[in-house]
Formats: C-alpha cells, sequence, structure tokens
C-alpha cells in the first residue's frame, strides 16, 4: 500500500510563503478594512433581510455559544453550553427589533449548538 | 512495518477512503435521483469493501481514484439497468443511464456534484441536526458510531436523524441541483461547516482522530464552495475558510498528552502550522473584494492576530480589542461581550476589565454562566486579589457541568489556595 500512502499525502501547499512582516501587513490592512467599514456604517448587502444569517450569541435569556478565541483558549480552554433548538432561535430572531430594515446586518451565523451534555 | 507506521497507514486509508466515499456518493446520486440516497451509499460501501479486497491481493493500481469511480459507475449501471430503484419517470432512468455510460470522471463534476450534495443535505426543511448528520454521513464519510461520537449521542439518535433527514428530502422533492436563491442556502451551508468544524475544534471530543478529520473535512467542504464558479459571492466563502485555518493553526499545540488543554500562554509556538497560518492569511485578503464585512471575517482577523503574535505577550490586544468593538456594531451581546473583557484587560489593564464584567453581569444572566466566573477569576488573579479569585473559581466550579471543564477549574483553584 506504499505509492497509496504517497498518493494520499500529496497534498496542496500554499501558493506563497509570507514572511512575518507581510503576514503582519496583511493582517493589519484586514483590520483596517474591517474598521473602516464599520465605522462608514456601510455594510452593502445585496439580499433582502429576510435572507440573511444572524448572529446568536445571546437571545432572550438562552446564551448560545459562539466561536471565539478569548474565553476558549486564552482564559481556560473551552465551554459547553446548553441551548436551544436553532429553529426556535431563528423564530425569536424574527420578533427582534434590532434587525428591522436599515441596521446592521449580518451576513453569516455561526452559531455552535450542542445538545445536553451527559 | 512498525505498529505505529501500521497504524497510521491505516488511519491515512480510512481517511482517503471517508473523502472519496463523499465524491462519489454526490456524482451517484446525480444519477439515481436524491429519493435513493441510501442506495448510492449502499454502492460506494461496495466499491470500498471490493477495493480493500483487491487491492490486497493485486496492490495498488496506479490511479486508485480512478478504480474507486469506474468500479462504482459499474455498480451503478447494472442496478440502473434492472430497475431496481424508486423511479419517478421511467424516462428519466432511462436518460440517466445512457449518460452515466458516457460518464467520463472529471475534477469538475466531482466537485460539482458535492456542491449540490451541500445544499441539498443543507435544505432549509430539514432540521439542523439532521443537517450535519446528513453531511458528515454522506459527504464526509462518517460512520453512525463516528458521529454519535461527536455529538455526545447514541447511535440510534443519529440513524433517527439521518431517517428523518432523508425522508424530508423525499417529502419536499427536493432536487439535485444548486439552487436559485444561492445566498440563502449558502449562508446554511457555511453554518453547519463552522458547526463541523467547531465540534472538530471542540477538545470535549474523545477521539483525536475523529476531531481532526472533522476540522480538515470541514475546511475541504469550504474549499468546494471556493472553487465552484456557480457562487459569484464569495466573500464570505473565503473569511470562513480563512477562520478555520487560523484555529486549525493551534490544534497540534493545544493538547496535552493527557488530552487536556494548554492555554494559549502556554502553548509552544513552534507547533503552529505555518502553512495555514499562510493560506489564512491569503483566503483573508480575497475576502476583502466586496464591500462586507461579516462576523466571520471579524473572528478570522482576531485569530490570525494571536497566529502572527511571537509570543503571547507580543500580541497585539488593542488590534483584536478594536475589532471586539467592530464586531459589537454588528451585534452586542454579553457572550462577545466577555471575549472582548479578556482583550480589554490586556490591553487597557484589569479594573477596566473587572467593571465591564461586573456590568454585563448586572444587565444579563451571564452570571450564572461558569465561564464568566472563571474569566472574572483570572482578571482578579492578576490583581493579586486571591479572596476574589477563589470566590469566583469556586462559583465557576458549581456552575460547571462539564468533567473536563470541571478538571481544569480545579486545577486553578489548587494553584491559589494557600498551603496551610
Amino acid at each position: 500500500m506504499k505509492e497509496f500512502m504517497l498518493f494520499i499525502r500529496s497534498e496542496e501547499k500554499p501558493k506563497a510563503n509570507l514572511s512575518p512582516e507581510q503576514l503582519q501587513q496583511h493582517i493589519e490592512k484586514v483590520g483596517g478594512f474591517i474598521k473602516r467599514l464599520t465605522d462608514e456604517g456601510r455594510m452593502k448587502s445585496a439580499q433582502p433581510l429576510e435572507m440573511e444569517g444572524r448572529i446568536l450569541s445571546y437571545q432572550n435569556g438562552k446564551i448560545v455559544d459562539g466561536p471565539y478565541n478569548e474565553t476558549k483558549e486564552v482564559i481556560s480552554g473551552y465551554y459547553h453550553l446548553l441551548a436551544k433548538d436553532l429553529e426556535e432561535a431563528i423564530e425569536i430572531t424574527k420578533e427582534d427589533p434590532r434587525f428591522e430594515e436599515g441596521i446592521w446586518r449580518v451576513e453569516v451565523r455561526p452559531v455552535k449548538i450542542v445538545e445536553g451534555i451527559n | 512495518m512498525n505498529k505505529s507506521n501500521k497504524k497510521y497507514s491505516r488511519e491515512l486509508a480510512e481517511h482517503f477512503f471517508r473523502t472519496e466515499y463523499g465524491k462519489i456518493v454526490s456524482v451517484i446520486t446525480r444519477y439515481i435521483g436524491v429519493n435513493n440516497v441510501e442506495t448510492a451509499e449502499d454502492i460506494v460501501q461496495e466499491t470500498l469493501l471490493k477495493a480493500v479486497d483487491f487491492w490486497q491481493q493485486n496492490g495498488v493500481p496506479e490511479n486508485p481514484q480512478a478504480w474507486l469511480y469506474t468500479t462504482a459507475k459499474n455498480i451503478t449501471l447494472n442496478i440502473l439497468k434492472r430497475k431496481k430503484l424508486q423511479t419517478r419517470h421511467h424516462s428519466e432512468f432511462h436518460r440517466n443511464t445512457i449518460e452515466l455510460e458516457q460518464l467520463q470522471f472529471s475534477n469538475e463534476i466531482i466537485l460539482d456534484e458535492q456542491l449540490k450534495m451541500m445544499f441539498t443535505c443543507c435544505h432549509p426543511s430539514i432540521s439542523e441536526n439532521s443537517q450535519i448528520a446528513l453531511i458528515l454521513k454522506i459527504l464526509c464519510g462518517f460512520s453512525i458510531s463516528e458521529i454519535a461520537n461527536a455529538f455526545f449521542t447514541s447511535n440510534e439518535t443519529i440513524n433517527k436523524r439521518l431517517v428523518r433527514g432523508r425522508k424530508q428530502l423525499r417529502d419536499n422533492k427536493v432536487s439535485f441541483e444548486i439552487p436559485k436563491e444561492i445566498n440563502e442556502h449558502l449562508a446554511i451551508v457555511q453554518k453547519t461547516i463552522y458547526l463541523l468544524f467547531n465540534e472538530g475544534y471542540s477538545p470535549t471530543q474523545k477521539n483525536e482522530l475523529i476531531r481532526l478529520d472533522l476540522c480538515l473535512e470541514a475546511m475541504r467542504l469550504a474549499k468546494i464552495l471556493i472553487t465552484n464558479e456557480s457562487i459569484e459571492e464569495k466573500t464570505n466563502c473565503y473569511a470562513l475558510l480563512a477562520l478555520m485555518q487560523f484555529n486549525a493553526s493551534r490544534f497540534k499545540a493545544r493538547l496535552n498528552t493527557d488530552n487536556s488543554i494548554v492555554e494559549m500562554k502556554n502553548q509552544d509556538r513552534i507547533k503552529w502550522d505555518k502553512d495555514l497560518i499562510n493560506s489564512g492569511t491569503l483566503n483573508l485578503n480575497q475576502a476583502m473584494k466586496s464591500n462586507q464585512i461579516s462576523i466571520y471575517l471579524i473572528l478570522a482577523t482576531i485569530s490570525a492576530n494571536h497566529c502572527i503574535a511571537k509570543s503571547f505577550g507580543d500580541t497585539n490586544w488593542s488590534a483584536i480589542l478594536s475589532l471586539y468593538d467592530n464586531l459589537l456594531e454588528l451585534e452586542d451581546s454579553p457572550t462577545i461581550r466577555l471575549n472582548r473583557a479578556v482583550a480589554l484587560s490586556k490591553a487597557k489593564g484589569n479594573k477596566k476589565a473587572i467593571a465591564e464584567l461586573k456590568s454585563i453581569e448586572l444587565n444579563s444572566d451571564i452570571g450564572e454562566h461558569p465561564m464568566f466566573h472563571a474569566t472574572l477569576a483570572e482578571f482578579f488573579k492578576e490583581e493579586h486579589k486571591f479572596v476574589k479569585t477563589i470566590e469566583h473559581l469556586k462559583k465557576a466550579i458549581s456552575l460547571t457541568k462539564n468533567k473536563r471543564d470541571l478538571k481544569l477549574l480545579e486545577k486553578k483553584l489548587i494553584a491559589v489556595v494557600p498551603i496551610s
């Protein structure tokens, strides 16, 4: 199975090897981009409101987990939350006045919902 | 081959088969219809079993992929010709049979069909649990017990979700195609991919190889989104992939040999994967092409700032704080504020962070959350306010339901309790 193993192992490598300075530059550039768009209050979106995802990290007393590094890795690694069904969470969001026309829209919603932990 | 090499080879082989499984099921489903996706899976199982048998006897063929696809194709043609499938239109099968006979597998076709499978599994009529189960089973080739393991539940529960999901596909007459209102569906696919990744990233996962596989699969699926031409607006796809790459780059440094978590300040940064950090950065760049920002983009940039720091002390905390401020503009929630408080403590001092947490506590019920108290305890500890540290660690311990979290918190408590 030797050739087989070689076959599997040939994965694509990144096209460029960035130096630490270049990495720094790129990351700062993105940071600036985000800041600019946030400050300008401009988030152009092609879709109507109902079609967009929502961020749900906290809705009406139900705290839902999110993919945040700081509490996950910096402080003490991780935590799991009991959370409700996503569909119910979506329904609650639709009633939330924050998501009316013209208010900040969020393109995608990464939400981690975990079933009851045993 | 010594024992560990053998194990490694077997795992690599399983990984290869796992990935090919999803690809072949997708292509075959195109020809026998979404109603028969289970049959497609059976066909591929049979193909892989034949492969193991044949290749062990006769050696691995020159082009293993082609061998698999051809075998699967032939099994499928047999089934089509014998008309053993649930059929909607006889003519449809006839047409499909002819097309399949002439099919030449190409990377493009394989990518296209997998994309359709992703949209199918993530159809809005299907519940989220079933969406994830379907993706893991069909696209990622996980077994039912592997999926059950990943979600801390039983094989029966997962099976129920799969059965329900497949039924919903039939009942809603979901067809195997790229949806017209692609953006709404794309958001669900992206969310599912990210949930997948989170499961792999979660250190409460028992089997380390399953965890890594989940992360790798999630990234592989995100790459399918990016390489496909049917999706015009790829900004969020790039951001999502970048986020996963930055987080995954720290994977190997995050775990101790006893499966406990290594906090970021203690991680050996040499173990951080430079290739993933590079790739993440390139993808982050691509995510700036349109004038949109998303939570994925901001989180990816936060993770990137961690990844490029030479040491914990060198981390650009004010950049991270600023990004959290931007995130709050999109959504203001106690969870985000809690995470932001860590950056705040590093950038502006513990006292400010403590004050911030106190105010979040007043305005929400995050005080019921163990992580809140663990974080507060950390800030008090930095301020040498040990009585408060102990108080909040104990509170965190009392609120924790998870064994691993508990272990970590108890370790922290022991570290601050004075030796009598």
